[in-house]
């Protein structure tokens, strides 16, 4: 049984529906990330979850017992929902010495026996911040900031754990030390999270499970694996980085571009006027001449619109009829004359017809994913 | 990301209600002490079919005395908008050397405005004023027996209270400077704009929210202006509509129904300009400051700058304190200055006067009785407007009500307090207890507008993460928000106990011949025409006040009138 249930949450400012009748549950220990862009609901639905704000129906149970019940008319204020929550903007009070802000969910819990046994410097030293301790957060950089509010978070062990965008203050090199140590510890404690953000790459490193949002709604859950091999819908597909977009037409047996290019759909697909399919930029290939082009795969004449040296590859964007594809090209194999190509330049460009991931013409059903059957 | 709802709206139905009764109660007890008088005097101009208002604006100078207070407060406005602006500008360029001199345009303040207005009648008063005898000494002026300037004229009248008016649009200007970031000025500095360039382009259009704001604020300081009309025009017979006020309810026949009904064109526009504000701020959200690039002053090498902010407190605060000086040391009051005769006589026969050193403890102790409770409640009211938005009416009751005090002059809360606190329930008169009351009404808009600032620029993270690490809100305000607050509730403290100990308007009316402060005293030497005692008076008020923003500053360092 779930330790954490949502149902029927809804919430609105207004006429304006934030949170609209979201059913979630979160298992003992389990690392759930909830990814969305900006406005779909994320930070609320969390909020609610600390207890921050009131939403108008549903019921939130934690361990068995309901926090919030609106037919029941419960609603348990947020100190006593036993849980701990890091901020995007930190939060540390700054009256307060590093040493007092970790120290102060134990002393408001009243846990005089953790206090003893120092479980205020055991917190610091799981974020290797225990010579800090005496100073103030005005004397901390970011990193050391959030690392000290993760540590306050966890100091009281509560139930769960709440991180509301924690790393988007950080710049990115220190953004990936903190979600490393984020992972760590939650390998190490165990302890069940929710944690918000619109980074795909953050959801992917920390989740081990996926909530996808769009408008107060979830659009797809599940493992980081299962969501990218198939994201469930259009809109997740491009949400977590499947850049390319093609819109198809039936025409007799086959199928075309807005361009004009037929492509082959390699599985079957149910009768419909209309597709959406999506590609990753690395499976979408650059060709200067037809030659290289292997057998069996689409190729769609384009011009090239932008190359950016990335490292070990070019990020590439190309224009066919219209249609941008963006796509990965190795600086091994196509550096030497990227660096100098002009705009405008005439390539072509290739994919295997199994990679497409087809939608339904809205977006909203996924027909076929590449390893799935049919 | 999103707003917040902190309380519960279902569920917690009790404690909500008992939110609501206590937040309710407290709009109650404003109204009570801030409504109530302005309502009196309205009930009485309009008794016996308005005979108040017939008395009042039957009279057949009205029209002069209507078109005074308003060219007054227009004009004053002008001065003290342009003078506000630049000194905010220039502050803000002040070569690093030269920093200290931030504090010079909050000074005035600090000065009593008694004590500034006496000091401009020795200077410039036509015959023996120090600096009109000096300018008579130069060439083209040498045939004049008086002047050539005339203090008491209504356009020197208006230069002083622009003057004084000068630093409160300064505090509201450079506060909004303040939230320009210094990036907006090195951009367009980057562009091309030359210094005057980036001021006019730039920076005043930034700023158009605070002057407007600003403005509104001094305008109506303009038109209950008080203690210059009183003290200078009296020689010209100069009315204004607070002085009517104050000539009807001290000289006979006394009529205060006519008083109440001189009172009623600033308390509408008063009433007018505040829901104005409160229309044209919306919502306080956008002005949270904490979390983003704070504003860092990029020390200028304007040496301009140093030069008109000196310039400033030099005609501000010096020229007007030396005249005090001299005055206060000299055995009588005339255009031959002989410094042979310095003495410090008059301070002697000061302390010897009967009363004096009582209106000193009196204005101690009110001042600072009317500060410990503005705290508390100016807190209680902030918090209700800041973080309990879902308590709509009780909200914006409290919002208007607390804000009144700062859009009615001083003198009509005095006429108001007599009025009310001479009849039952509560018969005050001649006590200390009606001047801490109406003190405390004076101060309610300045304890809450500062808490309400420093709550907003808070913002709600700080209690949020109180509040899930198991924190009760008691306890959260306790040990989180109280403590953050610090720095504010002093500077809070620093400024009304200024402003309290040179309380003059208010004090007028509420006092008696046996409960005098500081201020009333030295406006009976003024009427008795004993100079040099008025000039030791001013002196001393100035070392009250000095002394308490000393002690402000011990407690709560250097920078607690930065805070202004």
């Amino acid at each position: 049984m779930a330790s954490f249930r949502i149902s029927g949450l809804t919430k609105s400012y207004g006429s304006n529906v934030i949170v609209d009748d979201l059913d979630l549950e979160i298992e003992e220990g389990e690392f759930l990330v909830l990814l969305g862009p900006s406005g779909c609901g994320k930070t609320t639905t969390l909020r609610c979850l600390a207890g921050l704000e009131t939403p108008e129906r549903g019921r939130i149970e934690f361990k068995g017992d309901p926090v919030f019940d609106s037919s029941a008319r419960v609603n348990v204020p947020a100190h006593k929902r036993r849980i701990g929550m890091v901020f995007q903007s930190y939060a540390l009070w700054p009256n307060m010495t590093v040493r007092k802000n970790i120290a102060y969910p134990l002393k408001v819990r009243r846990m005089k026996e953790a206090l003893a046994a120092g479980r205020v410097e055991e917190a610091a030293a799981m974020v290797h911040c225990e010579h800090l301790l005496d100073r103030y957060p005005s004397q901390l950089s970011g990193g050391q900031q959030q690392r000290i509010a993760v540590a306050r978070g966890l100091a009281a062990r509560p139930d769960l754990v709440l991180f509301d965008e924690p790393l988007s203050n950080l710049d990115a090199r220190l953004r990936d030390q903190v979600r490393t140590e984020i992972h760590r510890l939650h390998e190490s404690l165990g302890f069940g999270a929710v944690f918000v953000t619109h980074d795909q790459s953050e959801a992917f490193a920390l989740g081990d499970k996926l909530a996808i949002m769009r408008e107060g709604r979830i659009e797809q859950l599940g493992t980081p694996q299962d969501v990218f091999q198939r994201p469930a819908t259009d809109y997740v597909a491009g949400f977590i980085g499947m850049a390319n977009r093609l819109e198809l037409r039936r025409t007799g047996a086959g199928w075309q571009t807005k361009g004009g290019v037929d492509v082959l759909v390699a599985r079957d697909v149910p009768d419909a006027p209309a597709l959406v399919a999506r590609l990753w930029p690395d499976d979408v290939s650059l060709h200067r001449d037809s030659e290289s082009v292997p057998t069996g795969a689409v190729a769609i004449k384009a011009e090239l619109l932008a190359a950016e040296f990335g490292g070990r590859q070019y990020h590439v964007t190309v224009g066919a009829n219209g249609e941008e594809f963006r796509l990965q090209a190795d600086s091994a194999t196509h550096g030497s004359w990227l660096r100098t190509a002009t705009e405008g330049c005439p390539v072509l460009i290739s994919f295997r017809a199994e990679a497409l991931h087809v939608y339904s013409e809205g977006g909203e059903r996924a027909l076929a994913s590449p390893g799935s059957a049919g | 990301m999103a707003m917040t709802r902190a309380v519960p709206r279902i569920g917690g139905d009790a404690k909500l209600w008992r939110t609501r009764a206590l937040y309710a109660a407290l709009v109650l007890g404003l109204g009570y002490l801030i409504v109530l008088p302005v309502w009196r005097l309205q009930s009485l101009a309009f008794d016996n079919g308005a005979a108040g208002y017939s008395a009042q604006f039957g009279r057949s100078d009205i029209g002069e005395t209507l078109r005074t207070t308003t060219v007054l407060a227009l004009s004053s406005l002008v001065i003290a908008m342009v003078l506000g602006t630049v000194l905010a500008f220039a502050t803000s360029r002040l070569p690093r050397r030269v920093g200290f001199l931030r504090i010079v345009p909050v000074l005035p303040i600090v000065m009593p405005s008694v004590a500034t207005v006496v000091g401009w009648a020795f200077l410039l008063s036509p015959g023996p004023g120090y600096l009109n005898a000096l300018m008579r000494q130069l060439p083209w002026w040498d045939h004049l027996d008086t002047g050539p300037v005339n203090v008491y004229s209504s356009t020197w009248i208006i230069i002083i209270t622009g003057f004084g008016l000068t630093s409160f649009v300064y505090l509201f200007v450079s506060a909004g400077m303040q939230n320009i970031g210094s990036e907006h000025l090195e951009a367009a500095q980057a562009s091309g704009s030359s210094q005057i360039g980036v001021f006019f382009k730039v920076v005043l259009p930034l700023l158009r929210p605070s002057l407007v704001y600003g403005g509104g604020v001094a305008l109506l300081l303009g038109l209950g202006q008080f203690t210059g009309p009183l003290l200078l025009g009296q020689n010209e017979g100069m009315k204004v509509l607070t002085t009517e006020m104050y000539r009807r309810t001290a000289e006979s026949p006394v009529n205060y129904a006519a008083a109440a009904a001189a009172a009623s064109p600033l308390v509408i526009l008063g009433l007018v300009v505040i829901l104005a504000q409160r229309l044209a701020l919306g919502n306080q959200a956008r002005f949270v400051t904490h979390g983003g690039k704070s504003f860092a002053p990029t020390g200028g090498r304007s040496y301009w700058a140093a030069f008109v902010v000196a310039l400033y407190g030099l005609f501000a605060l010096v020229l007007p304190l030396a005249g005090v000086v001299i005055v206060s040391l000299s055995p009588f009051w005339s255009e031959n200055l002989s410094w042979d005769f310095l003495t410090l006589d008059n301070y002697q026969k000061l302390f010897d006067t009967p009363g004096v050193v009582e209106s000193v403890t009196t204005s101690v102790v009110t001042s600072l009785a009317a500060v410990a409770v503005c705290v508390p409640v100016g807190l209680a009211t902030a918090t209700l407007v800041v973080r309990h938005r879902h308590l709509k009416l009780v909200r914006l009751l409290a919002d208007v009500i607390s804000a009144l005090p700062l859009g009615i002059p001083a003198v009509i809360f005095g006429v108001g307090f007599l009025l009310t606190y001479t009849q039952p329930p509560f018969i005050l008169y001649g006590t200390k207890w009606v001047i801490i009351l109406v003190y405390i009404v004076l101060m309610i808009p300045f304890a809450t507008r500062m808490q309400m600032t420093a709550l907003i620029s808070m913002g709600n993270t700080y209690d949020e993460a109180s509040a899930v690490s198991g924190a009760s809100p008691l306890t959260t305000s306790l040990r989180v928000t109280l403590p953050m607050l610090k720095p504010t509730v002093l500077s809070a403290v620093a400024l009304m106990f200024i402003l309290l100990t040179h309380e003059f308007a208010a004090s007028l009316m509420v006092r008696s011949a046996t409960t005098q402060v500081m201020g009333t005293l030295l406006y009976d030497q003024w009427s008795n025409g004993s100079y040099p005692l008025v000039a030791a008076m001013a002196i001393l008020m100035s070392a009250v006040t000095a002394a308490g923003v000393a002690v402000a500053m011990i407690i709560g360092g250097r920078n607690v009138l930065d805070n202004l």
